[in-house]
């Protein structure tokens, strides 16, 4: 018990990053937290060690996050009230750049969103960021443009010197 | 909004996270500087990805572990009680049982003493000397 708590210690700042990345600062980000290290816990005597622990928990955290995503079926939830007293474009206008952006990544499509996170937040390579997924490294590669083409896009007016 | 990507800018994002030959950066240097275009999205994606990339690790607040380990010692001991709880059952139903055919034995018998309950017959003085006389009649 005493070395799992040192596992949970260790990379509760990875999972912690991921989760926050894709489902905000929210309660149920911290919920998530707790299912993917009981999930892992539970998972102890199958766990052969082929892969990394935290590449192993990071993919528990993205498949968590995802499916919270899915049942929220809302992707702005942490702006939704500022939406329905500005609307969309008094929001962006309110916004400093880096909420701005904040706020722009979370309009991002999930699977945009998970390649994102791995890649541009949490510094994982391109062929980790595949591997975690689970998808091509051709299919990462695309995401992440198409991703950080859309930000661009939502930003440009904000990123112009 | 056009978002159809140019060559260049696909380009431009490949390089940053997957090899490029050398031909191809010799290509994306030149357009990178002879094209203004393309220099201001290559600064605006690197800015972008600069505010992006996480500089300090994040936490879900203190006594974090602490809360897990917590969960998990309660959720052990929750699949302990239910664990008693399901042989509990069991237990129950293997004393009803017993009683029953205790009971059974006893209306059977016919006799209201333990040992007509558990099926003990009762030998009189008669009985065993009339199984001593006839094993004597025998010889």
């Amino acid at each position: 018990m005493a070395a799992f708590k040192t596992l949970v210690v260790r990379h509760e700042g990875q999972v912690a990053g991921v989760i926050r990345s894709l489902l905000g600062t929210t309660p149920e980000a911290e919920d998530v937290g707790q299912e993917v290290f009981i999930r892992f816990y539970d998972a102890l005597n199958k766990f052969r060690g082929e892969s990394k622990v935290s590449t192993y928990l990071v993919r528990i955290a993205i498949n968590l996050s995802l499916n919270e995503l899915k049942k929220r079926k809302r992707t702005a939830s942490r702006y939704a009230s500022m939406e329905a007293a500005d609307g969309i474009k008094g929001i962006e206008e309110t916004l400093d750049l880096k909420e701005h952006l904040q706020y722009a990544f979370d309009k991002l499509d999930p699977d945009f969103r998970a390649v994102a996170t791995l890649r541009l937040i949490e510094g994982y390579s391109t062929e980790e960021t595949a591997g975690i997924l689970e998808i091509p490294l051709g299919t990462a590669l695309s995401r992440l443009a198409r991703a950080q083409q859309k930000l661009r896009l939502s930003l440009t007016k904000k990123l112009r010197p | 909004m056009n978002d159809q990507f140019s060559e260049h800018e696909e380009l431009l994002l490949r390089s940053w996270d997957a090899p490029v030959s050398a031909r191809e950066r010799d290509t994306l240097a030149e357009v990178i500087q002879n094209n203004p275009a393309i220099r201001q999205q290559s600064d605006q994606y690197q800015k972008i990805r600069t505010m992006l990339l996480r500089t300090e690790p994040d936490s879900f607040g203190p006594f974090f572990a602490e809360r897990i380990m917590n969960m998990i010692k309660q959720r052990t001991q929750q699949i302990d009680y239910l664990i008693f709880f399901f042989f509990k059952k069991y237990q129950v139903l293997l004393v009803g049982v017993l009683v029953a055919l205790l009971v059974s034995n006893m209306l059977l018998t016919d006799q209201l003493t333990l040992k007509g309950i558990f099926g003990l017959e009762q030998e009189t003085t008669e009985d065993v000397f009339s199984i001593d006389l006839y094993e004597n009649l025998i010889k």
